[in-house]
């Protein structure tokens, strides 16, 4: 395969990872939380749309808002289940409570749906265009179309309206956002509720040509998590970035060596960052305020 | 003995063992017998991540690559080169130790969220290396046919002997735990986790508390993963992916995150759920992941934290008579040196686009007392954070008795003796308040890891602390509630408090931020005597307010910061009647004299 093949194939996961990455860093920001359960949330969002396929036989696009309505009442669930009973605790504690819910959404995935793997119907058809050696797949293009929309819809949100700024100042200081009178606990659940939904449509778009798989969340999480960290804690153009460079990794190296071994260079090459930058590749530094 | 065995948790926890003990000596069948030899590989497990995890409070995910690697390397000894158990054992441990020690440089000065990925991304490639490395690891069937341990000929097949056997590495990874955690090493753990900025102020060296805690983990996990190996006698990628993590972190959340009972019991009791859930088929992993959960949130010091809370509710809490004040000779008061005590020179700090601080610099003498003013945001705060090493500044020196400590760790700068107290309260609010002063001694005396493993009897440095912590407490006149956990005592006490642990450093220099924030008129004429019998004692004292009736009546000097720059500096009646001075705080043009009242906040 060329490398402007390889590059394409890159975006086009890269584009379902950045909104993975994208819903990560909104829980990050409103809660100062991980959320582990996000690759697992991604992994429902394939089943949901693999279910409502099976009931109503129509190209996936057309199921994504439903999607995303089912996706945000499981992040309310979430956020009443493991955040608010633990609000005054520890980050890491919180950390760990998603664990846990990771840990039984698998679970109820092999209940649900058995072992195997499954495949969501396509979002809009198969099939792929050629461009003399390049080859686009209508699926890889309804998935970087679908994700750019979201993610410069959630720029406009955050940037230009009154619930964006309420919702940052939430994120930069709970109590203060509720001394001036910001429902910041209500903020904080529709946080949820939103970056599991733009997990859940991730995980739709990824669940035709990639499929779900009850444990497929973990490795989800990760890069989630590591496209957070080398683009700056809480930065919301670095997630989208990290998430790019992930796939990008991945997809070029794993043309070259086996797919382990790629993945295994992206957790060093991660360690080599940690080494000369422990804030991230785009994280500033700054002193801790004592 | 009765009285020791009747405080805490002792006595239910004595039965308990004791009756586990004699069922599984006298009842358990070939089922029972492996189970609760499992218990206690996985009960050495969770009190090796009780020191990073508890202790350290940074989220590990090596844990679990930690007991793997134990684990496979008594697998490829046993199996490839037939070594003995006593060859064997040691490497298992040696190895993820090694790793560990390899792996702190880079991971372990990376915080909260950024030390647990960079810990799993470790896991993850060694797990890899696990399954990709077949002619070595067995790939992803692993090895098989590792023998039972063999100790120099003598080898322990029998299921009631190999249960014994573990459980008595188990007591030999309690003992090493309890001596670890017990005395004044222990309780600087505390401080570090809750609160590091006070814990560097204390003169304690966070790197090298964190590296004890990692590599300790590590010890723990291997000597675990080399005894798994030879109870099921197969090592496989299983025994270091992430749902071993997960099972190791629900242990420890689950029996408590720091005490040596809530390993065993957290153990004991998720292998036990395991089993007992298995009837629920797929269900299984569900029930119990809800389980731990709930745990989680109703029990946030896990299943011992909420016994010993219980305990203290229905029988209240047991009583301690505080120790006696142990006063050591006063040092000789220096001759007045030339030179000064502390110099800062220029000093400049930038926080993005702010300056906070901008050229600053002040000189203080040997044994005087000088107030530090300005207004609010003028960066006086700063200036006492870069004094103590909290931030290094971008340009300028400090020296401390003619020695440079512009870049010093605040660490170091602590045990050159500069104390420091806060201007919000940071203390360990479980720990009593003679404990929170005590600390105060833990970089002084020497308490290091191996000090603290091979002390037998009652640990002195600890009750030498106590000693100077009561002389500190009398001094501040919270002598009567010493033995009270400082989370519960009212602020203006908790503010004392942290005055008794600086003044328990022994130091030559005290910085206070605002210390009589909060107090009445009597309380701070209290508060002055205090601080001029301190500096009577040879300790140069700098206070930090903005309450200037409180000041004027107890400084020699007052020096005026305005925009990160001194704009005045002198006599306390000179300094209110500076132009600048009054510019700063109300504005151009007023003519008249500071007020005194103005400011009395």
């Amino acid at each position: 395969m060329s490398l402007l093949q390889l590059v394409i194939n890159g975006v086009a996961l890269g584009a379902a990872y950045a909104l993975v990455a994208l819903g990560f860093v909104f829980i990050v920001n409103a809660t100062g939380a991980v959320n582990f359960a996000h690759g697992d949330l991604v992994m429902a969002g394939g089943y949901v749309a693999v279910s409502l396929g099976a009931l109503a036989p129509v190209p996936t696009l057309i199921l994504l808002p439903l999607v995303a309505i089912i996706m945000f009442v499981l992040g309310l669930a979430l956020a009443l289940l493991a955040y608010f009973p633990l609000i005054n605790r520890p980050p890491s504690t919180v950390f760990i409570s998603t664990l846990l819910c990771g840990i039984i959404l698998q679970n109820a995935f092999v209940v649900l749906f058995g072992p195997q793997a499954r495949a969501a119907p396509p979002l809009i058809a198969s099939g792929a265009w050629h461009l003399g050696q390049i080859e686009i797949s209508v699926q890889a293009l309804g998935t970087m179309v679908v994700a750019a929309v979201l993610i410069a819809l959630q720029y406009m949100v955050f940037a230009r309206t009154q619930i964006g700024r309420r919702l940052r100042a939430t994120a930069e200081d709970r109590q203060m956002a509720q001394a001036i009178g910001i429902p910041a606990y209500a903020l904080i659940a529709a946080t949820f509720g939103l970056g599991t939904a733009l997990a859940g449509i991730a995980g739709a778009l990824l669940a035709n040509q990639f499929f779900v798989y009850p444990t497929g969340g973990i490795s989800l999480s990760v890069y989630a998590y590591i496209a957070v960290v080398i683009g700056g804690w809480g930065s919301i153009a670095g997630a989208v970035i990290g998430a790019m460079l992930i796939s990008l990794f991945q997809v070029v190296v794993s043309a070259y060596v086996s797919y382990a071994v790629a993945t295994g260079l992206l957790y060093t090459t991660l360690l080599l960052i940690f080494l000369v930058r422990p804030q991230g590749i785009f994280g500033e530094r700054v002193q801790r305020r004592a | 003995m009765a009285s020791w065995l009747l405080a805490g948790l002792r006595l239910p926890l004595a039965l308990g063992a004791v009756a586990l003990a004699g069922y599984a000596v006298l009842f358990a069948g070939p089922f029972d017998l492996r189970i609760l030899t499992l218990c206690g590989i996985y009960a050495l497990l969770v009190l090796g991540f009780q020191f990073v995890f508890g202790h350290a409070g940074a989220v590990s995910l090596a844990q679990a690559t930690f007991f793997g690697i134990g684990g496979y390397v008594t697998g490829i000894l046993a199996t490839k080169f037939g070594l003995g158990f006593l060859s064997t054992f040691p490497l298992s441990i040696a190895a993820p130790v090694l790793l560990a020690v390899v792996v702190a440089v880079p991971v372990l000065k990376l915080e909260d969220h950024y030390f647990s990925l960079a810990t799993l991304g470790i896991g993850l490639v060694v797990l890899l290396f696990a399954i990709q490395w077949s002619d070595v690891t067995g790939g992803a069937n692993g090895l098989p046919g590792i023998p039972s341990i063999d100790i120099a000929g003598f080898v322990i097949a029998d299921r009631r002997f190999v249960l014994w056997f573990v459980w008595a590495v188990v007591v030999v990874g309690c003992l090493v735990s309890f001596q670890v955690t017990r005395g004044l090493y222990g309780h600087a753990f505390h401080l570090m986790r809750e609160d590091r900025a006070a814990a560097s102020a204390l003169g304690l060296n966070i790197a090298h508390l964190r590296f004890a805690a990692f590599i300790l983990s590590a010890a723990y996990a291997g000597a675990a993963g080399a005894l798994m190996a030879h109870v099921i006698h197969v090592v496989s990628p299983e025994n270091l992916d992430l749902s071993l993590m997960v099972t190791c972190l629900t242990m420890t959340v689950i029996g408590g995150r720091t005490r040596i009972a809530g390993a065993i019991l957290g153990a004991i009791l998720i292998v036990y759920l395991r089993e007992w859930f298995r009837v629920l088929e797929n269900y299984y992993m569900i029930a119990y992941g809800s389980a731990a959960l709930i745990v989680l949130i109703l029990a946030p010091y896990g299943l011992v934290g909420a016994a010993e809370r219980l305990r203290r509710m229905v029988f209240g809490p047991s009583v301690v008579k505080p120790p006696s004040a142990l006063v050591h000779a006063q040092p000789a008061v220096g001759s007045a040196h030339a030179e000064p005590l502390l110099a800062v020179h220029d000093v400049t700090l930038a926080f993005g686009g702010v300056r906070a601080l901008d050229g600053a610099g002040l000189a203080l003498r040997e044994g005087e007392i000088v107030g530090l003013i300005g207004p609010n945001g003028s960066g006086k705060t700063t200036l006492l954070n870069v004094i103590s090493g909290l931030y290094v500044c971008d340009q300028g020196h400090v020296a401390f008795m003619g020695r440079d400590i512009t870049k010093a760790p605040a660490h170091e700068i602590a045990r050159l003796g500069i104390a420091r107290t806060f201007q919000h309260v940071h203390l360990v609010d479980e720990l009593s308040a003679l404990d929170n002063i005590a600390v105060a001694r833990a970089a002084f005396d020497g308490a290091g890891l191996l000090k603290a493993i091979t002390t037998c009897g009652p640990d002195h440095g600890l009750e030498t602390a106590r000693g100077t912590a009561m002389a500190a407490a009398e001094r501040l006149g919270i002598a009567g509630v010493v033995m009270e956990p400082c989370g519960g005592l009212p602020y203006g006490t908790q503010r004392r408090v942290e005055i008794a642990r600086a003044l328990a450093m022994e130091p030559k220099l005290l910085l206070l931020d605002e210390p009589a924030a909060g107090l009445n008129e009597q309380e701070q004429l209290v508060l002055a005597d205090r601080i001029r019998s301190f500096a009577a004692d040879g300790i140069t004292v700098m206070v930090v307010e903005h309450n200037l009736v409180f000041l004027t009546a107890l400084v020699e000097r007052l020096i005026c910061l305005e925009r990160g720059r001194v704009i005045a500096s002198g006599l306390p009646d000179a300094v209110r009647r500076e132009p600048a001075v009054i510019e700063a705080y109300l504005g151009l043009g007023n003519p008249a004299v500071f007020p005194l009242k103005a400011v009395t906040s």
